[in-house]
């Protein structure tokens, strides 16, 4: 039977009297070169979706020049499907804040943002309490256990937009302004919040930080295999028996283990149709093809990838059209509108979903294929270019059963 | 949670403006007008990022603000047939709002319990695993 591995996921960590920082003291004792050396020798990929390594952003960031520099932890979660950074928030926001520390004190950064999206309450005013106790205990704003290093560390509450998730609309949203991507470059790394040079990093990849540095779990960075190291929080949603949040160790657990011993399987009589890998931007596994290891190559392999960690089981007794039509509203109803590709495009494929419905209308799939294309081309940010992985991987996979006309699908 | 106002970002222009949507359940006009001679910005432009964001309004908001989630993972728990079941009760589509400005419906997208679906909001708090007959309770609690 599967196994969780737990390091992320433990009990609450709230008490701030009871928590020994051990990872940021480690860190203040072998100095920032080190720190980011092994944060760059455990192979920690960012957990946001982007994936990009966290120890190469933070040496990037450490070697830039700036007038002030920034951290923000982005706990704008919205992909449908997660919940992986709330659960941190809620329950472990200590870790939370020591990996903020970590990241500003290994980047030398003095300031620092968390940014929560709106609806997270509860989140919200379980970090600020962390925030006020911490400055009452001298951990902020204080030079923190006898170093040099200080930080001050503020929250800001989104109001109601998923694409500020992305960074550069994170840090648009934060100066006040529309939450509107920026065409990069300049990346934030360069010139990000105030125009100062800005280390973005996820919820969970600070808290995987705050495991590489702790000298408690030193076996930490040697989980997984090349290329995916550490564990990986899940969230299992959908049709299943058991959904909810597991921990799991990179490449020791297959996805079929995944759906059937930690997601206890699916719920009555139903046999599973396929699974949404990472989130509704990811491109749909057939159920038939399971039976791999969980990894991010394993799933660029296959042309999808582990995006959040939203792993969504979904049944045959749900109608496709009915759930692509759920996908593009989303798209619909997210896209800034920066691009007018992504802003028509995805309003066409709805347009056309619901045609297919509505009048018993045929799909010209080559036409969904080339608005695709088209907006993946001109998109600036990463909702547009993968705005339609859900749709066209249904299409390709089961296009020929829904009687779609055109030729994409097998 | 007014008591830790202070540990928000307090001179960010989100921040004020949640601050007024708390305060009056919208954003009024007049409002608008102070806001933008503080940041030196074009009313309009204070106005085009209020309405980039979906938690501020310019218009009085019901008492009870009944947010659904209608993403993926509640749509495959039947998210749905709670919406037609709230929908028909309050007579209401999403973004309108009672005439005795009881309540404002918005279906939206994920709320971030999505292994508990459906979920529901009501104003700051959190309902999982409802289904019809959970959400019209809820809502009869509200009278
Ligand atoms: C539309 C969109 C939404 C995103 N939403 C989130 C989010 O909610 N949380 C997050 O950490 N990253 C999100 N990202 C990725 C961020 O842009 C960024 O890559 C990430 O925060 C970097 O942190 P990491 O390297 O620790 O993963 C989003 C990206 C896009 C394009
Ligand atoms: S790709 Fe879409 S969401 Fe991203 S900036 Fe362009 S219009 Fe906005
Ligand atoms: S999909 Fe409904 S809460 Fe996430």
């Amino acid at each position: 039977m599967a196994q969780e591995k737990l390091y992320l996921k433990g009990d609450k960590l709230l008490d701030i009297s009871n928590y020994e920082f051990k990872s940021i003291k480690n860190a203040l004792r072998i100095g920032r070169e080190k720190t980011i050396k092994k944060v760059k020798d455990s192979g920690l990929k960012g957990r946001g979706g982007a994936g990009f390594p966290t120890g190469i952003k933070w040496e990037m960031a450490a070697e830039v020049e700036g007038k002030e520099k920034y951290v923000v932890c982005n706990a704008d979660e919205g992909e449908p499907g997660t919940f992986k950074d709330r659960y941190l928030l809620e329950e472990r926001p200590l870790k939370v804040l020591e990996g903020i520390m970590l990241a500003a004190y290994a980047v030398g950064a003095d300031k620092a943002y968390i940014y929560i999206r709106g609806e997270y309450s509860k989140s919200i005013e379980i970090f600020s309490e962390i925030i006020e106790t911490a400055r009452e205990k001298k951990i902020l704003d204080a030079n923190l256990f006898d170093s040099d290093f200080k930080l001050e560390l503020k929250l800001i509450r989104g109001a109601g937009a998923y694409v500020c998730g992305d960074e550069t609309s994170l840090i648009n949203s934060i100066e006040g302004k529309r939450g509107r991507s920026r065409i990069k470059p300049p990346y934030p790394i360069e010139k990000g919040l105030f125009k100062q040079p800005t280390v973005v990093n996820n919820v969970e990849s600070l808290c995987c930080a705050a495991e590489v540095l702790n000298p408690d779990s030193e076996e930490f960075s040697e989980l997984g295999i090349k290329g995916s190291k550490g564990t990986k929080l899940l969230c299992l949603s959908g049709d299943l028996n058991k959904p909810g949040l597991y921990e799991v160790e990179f490449a020791q657990i297959t996805l079929a283990e995944i759906i059937y011993d930690l997601g206890g399987g699916i719920k009555g009589n139903e046999d599973l149709r396929f699974v949404i890998p990472g989130g509704i931007s990811t491109a749909v596994i057939k159920a038939e093809d399971l039976d791999f290891p969980y990894s991010y190559q394993a799933f660029e392999k296959r042309g999808s990838s582990l995006g959040s960690g939203a792993v969504i089981a979904v049944s045959k007794k749900h109608d496709l059209i009915d759930l692509m039509l759920n996908v593009s509203r989303f798209y619909m109803d997210e896209t800034c509108g920066t691009c007018f590709p992504c802003r028509e495009g995805n309003r066409q494929i709805n347009k056309i979903l619901n045609a297919f419905k509505e009048e018993d209308r045929k799909i010209e799939t080559e036409l969904i294929s080339d608005i695709g294309n088209t907006i993946r081309l001109a998109a600036r940010c990463g909702l547009g270019q993968s705005s339609l992985n859900f749709i066209t991987s249904v299409i390709e996979n089961y296009g020929k059963e829904l009687k779609f006309g055109g030729k994409i699908y097998a | 949670m007014d008591k830790l106002k202070s540990l928000f970002y307090q001179d960010s222009l989100l921040e004020k403006l949640h601050q007024i949507q708390i305060t009056y359940g919208y954003i009024p006009e007049a409002e608008i007008e102070n806001l933008s001679e503080k940041y030196q910005l074009a009313r309009a432009n204070v106005y085009g990022v209020i309405s980039f964001y979906s938690m501020f309004y310019t218009e009085p908001t019901g008492k009870y603000i009944i947010r659904i989630c209608d993403s993926i993972s509640c749509h495959l728990n039947e998210s749905d047939s709670v919406l037609r079941a709230v929908k028909s009760y309050l007579g209401l589509k999403s973004h309108q709002t009672t005439e005795d400005k009881k309540f404002t419906l918005e279906v939206v997208e994920c709320l971030g319990h999505c292994g508990e679906g459906p979920v529901m909001m009501v104003n700051n708090k959190i309902f999982t695993k409802i289904n019809k007959n959970k959400a019209l309770e809820i809502l009869n609690d509200c009278m």
